[in-house]
């Protein structure tokens, strides 16, 4: 690295070295979690998971163990989309059959109650039989029309969960009550394994992340095995895959099971743990949630599922109470000027002198329309004042990224930061569930230009 | 059952020709960037919205007797309301794809088809923030009373109807016009071809492309309008399933194939028309697996091979 070459800038030569030092630091950390032996990160779920237990309030466990289903799901979908490169747009469906099956096979809906390791294999037969209904035609479809081929389906087995609550059935003159429709299933069995009866929050986390720590286990041996291999070398060019000999589609069928499966299972303890099942728990919206986890932990690695979505399975929650939300708003924008670097920092100095100023001259101006909420002065007419800036904040933060001029972006970044932080003071923070969505849309966009492959996952060159 | 089939089949038309609006632009975009746009139908939303604030705005009452009066001709005001919303459509477009595409050119191809769901996410949150969760009423009855209205045999237009098929008629053969007649259509084409040789030839490859999403996504602004004057209303979900029913309809007639997607939309359209409006979703996924299991590049698709 010390080594100039002809005609390179000093200071350019040690920049570049910096980064690339960092980018070698982080592959290290990449290269060390791909090949650590898998106990150790069971043990440091484990672990996690022991703290929780013990710091056991009932709603830290509860989102320590929607956690973990969010886990689970996100572990199917990896082998699915990440490890063959399935385009899948209808895992979600998966889950909601294995879900719904467990539902009905363990509650009084239909007056079935088998016993709990019975209606757990059903539902992951019935999720893996679904998959493979739909597989094998699909499968003759190649990426973007799977997609939405898959996504079809799972619109449609959505859409049969919220109308099939009136049945005719050829034997009954009343319509059969199958789904419960929207109302969805309720009063759903608690799981009784081997004598132990799951029930309450401390047990269901334990069973949950045992699940997910034995899935783990599981997957990444079948990841690490031949199998593996072989749905990589799929994934990458199925031509070339095929060529050498490897079974092509048997891959791609057994991947969907595996995926389906696990999904089957996940839906199913999910239902057992809610006490109930309703058709939005299987919307497109948590698609897109596993999506992003997924993502986020880096495509195709197995553990980077897990961290994706106990990340961001827990992060949004901070964000239920008002003053964490606060916090970590005005935290991100911190963290969010800073990574722009010294502009940033002017354009903070700026967006200050500014608020300073209005909510100085505003009361002297217009002294009978505005009113003065901490260094804010708002308007009389504080939700279309709201709106107005939320809208031009989004418009400047979009111009501001692409002027490059020094002293405009500055400009612009400052407007754009009072005009956010008025819109989260007047608008967002009343609204936290809209706030949330519209953090994730913006994040999923962040994300995905500048870390397209997540946290754990490894740069691919594709091919075609 | 029978006696209602000429009037199915006009409901059928109508909405088809919104599908096919929607198909269209979905097909441009696949076209030249190979993307799977699931923002598309949230622009198409935006769309309804602005047409919806215009009409509001036009129909402001003067002199405030109560009685709101249009400040305008009523075809006047349709035309600004397309007019309006198909700009506003078209420049979020060329923003969104400035903003969240173009730097995903090179990236992995989950990548830009994310990044889409990110921009879709966005969209719906902001309109629900700044417009609520409840629809809003398009006055639609003010601008076309529905006296205006003609039987057919047993069918009965509306004029809203009248209008959706018309408007969705002319902008068909003003786009298919501009792609086949235009410098722009010319660029577009050859970039849909292959993007590096185009770009070899001289074509301005990213002004192309953003001439195709704002042409696309003003065809969806306007389909947005249209779709809000037939059901009266406007709200923030609007745009996701019909954004799915357009790429459906797309993908059937042959993705990036002009032609299969009008034709697509229209067969969408009469067999959602036709068949019990509970289970139009599961004719047109029997449809769409049909369709791709016996021609799997869509009915007016060309047939890619895969090039190695």
């Amino acid at each position: 690295m010390g080594e100039l070459k002809i005609g390179q800038d000093r200071w350019a030569a040690e920049a570049a070295a910096r980064s690339d030092r960092r980018r070698q630091r982080w592959s290290e950390i990449v290269r060390r979690v791909e090949t650590a032996n898998p106990l150790l990160l069971v043990g440091a779920l484990a672990a996690l998971g022991a703290v929780v237990v013990a710091a056991g309030n009932d709603y830290l466990l509860r989102v320590a163990a929607m956690a973990c289903v969010m886990a689970i799901l996100a572990l199917g979908l990896s082998v699915i989309v990440g490890l063959v490169g399935l385009l899948d747009l209808g895992y979600i469906a998966f889950a909601a059959v294995g879900g719904y099956t467990y539902a009905l096979l363990s509650s009084d809906q239909l007056g079935v109650q088998l016993p709990s390791w019975a209606g757990l294999s059903l539902a992951v037969l019935l999720a893996v039989g679904m998959a493979l209904l739909l597989a094998l035609p699909a499968l003759r479809l190649s990426g973007d029309h799977l997609a939405i081929v898959t996504l079809g389906f799972a619109q449609v087995v959505l859409l049969l969960a919220v109308s099939m609550s009136r049945v005719a059935v050829p034997w009954s003159t009343t319509p059969l009550n199958v789904t419960g429709g929207p109302n969805g299933i309720v009063g759903i069995a608690r799981i009784r394994l081997l004598g132990w009866e799951v029930a309450g929050q401390r047990p269901s986390f334990i069973l949950l992340l045992a699940v997910l720590g034995l899935l783990f286990l599981g997957l990444t041996a079948l990841d690490r095995s031949p199998l593996g291999r072989a749905w990589r070398a799929t994934r990458e060019d199925a031509l070339a895959a095929a060529a050498l000999g490897l079974p092509v589609r048997q891959l791609k069928l057994l991947a969907v099971a595996a995926g389906a499966a696990t999904a089957g299972l996940g839906g199913a303890l999910y239902a057992a743990w809610q006490g109930a099942v309703f058709p939005t728990d299987f919307g497109l919206d948590v698609l897109l949630t596993l999506y992003a986890m997924m993502l986020l932990g880096g495509l195709g690695s197995l553990p980077g599922a897990v961290l994706g979505a106990l990340l961001l399975a827990v992060v949004p929650e901070l964000l239920r109470s008002p003053a964490t939300a606060h916090m970590l708003f005005y935290g991100g924008l911190a963290v969010a000027l800073l990574s722009v670097g010294r502009r940033g920092a002017v354009a903070l100095g700026l967006a200050a002198l500014l608020g300073v100023l209005v909510r100085l001259t505003a009361p002297w101006l217009w002294s009978d329309a505005v009113t003065i909420q901490g260094w804010l002065a708002v308007p009389r007419d504080a939700t279309t004042a709201g709106n107005l800036a939320f809208v031009a904040a989004v418009g400047l933060l979009l111009a501001a990224s692409r002027v490059r001029r020094a002293p405009v972006q500055v400009v612009l970044l400052a407007l754009a930061l009072y005009g956010l932080i008025f819109a989260w003071e007047v608008r967002l923070a009343e609204q936290p569930s809209v706030a949330r969505q519209l953090l994730f849309g913006a994040a999923l966009v962040i994300l995905v230009i500048y870390r397209p492959y997540g946290l754990l996952g490894r740069p691919r060159v594709e091919v075609g | 059952m029978i006696e209602q089939l000429p009037q199915q089949l006009v409901n059928g038309l109508t909405l088809g020709g919104v599908y096919a609006l929607l198909a269209l632009g979905y097909s441009m975009v696949y076209g030249v960037l190979r993307l799977l746009n699931f923002a598309h139908g949230d622009v198409f939303m935006v769309g309804a919205f602005v047409g919806q604030g215009v009409l509001a705005l036009l129909l402001a009452d003067n002199g405030g007797n109560g009685e709101a009066a249009l400040a305008l001709p009523p075809w006047a005001v349709i035309a600004a309301m397309l007019l309006a919303a198909m700009l506003v459509s078209g420049a979020l477009g060329v923003a969104i794809e400035l903003v969240a595409y173009r730097p995903l050119r090179a990236a992995p191809r989950l990548s830009p088809l994310l990044g889409s769901l990110g921009v879709s996410f966005f969209l719906q949150n902001a309109v629900l923030l700044i417009a609520s969760a409840r629809p809003r009423a398009v006055a639609t009855e003010r601008l076309l009373p529905a006296e205006l209205g003609f039987g057919l045999g047993t069918a009965q237009l509306s004029p809203v109807r009248l209008l959706v098929m018309f408007s969705a008629v002319a902008l068909m053969v003003a786009l298919h016009v501009l792609v086949r007649r235009s410098r722009l259509g010319r660029a577009m084409r050859a970039v849909a071809v292959d993007r590096d040789a185009a770009a070899m030839m001289g074509v301005d490859v990213d002004r192309v492309i953003a001439g195709t999403f704002f042409l696309g996504w003003a065809l969806a602004g306007a389909a947005g309008v249209l779709m809000g004057l037939v059901f009266n209303r406007v709200w923030h979900l609007m745009g996701f399933t019909a954004g799915l029913k357009g790429f459906t309809a797309a993908v059937v007639g042959g993705i990036g194939s002009m032609p299969g997607a009008m034709a697509g939309g229209l067969l969408l359209g009469l067999a959602a028309g036709i068949v019990s409006p509970t289970y139009k979703d599961l004719i047109a996924f029997a449809l769409l697996l049909l369709v791709l299991l016996l021609r799997p590049a869509g009915l007016f698709g060309q047939g890619a091979r895969p090039k190695v």
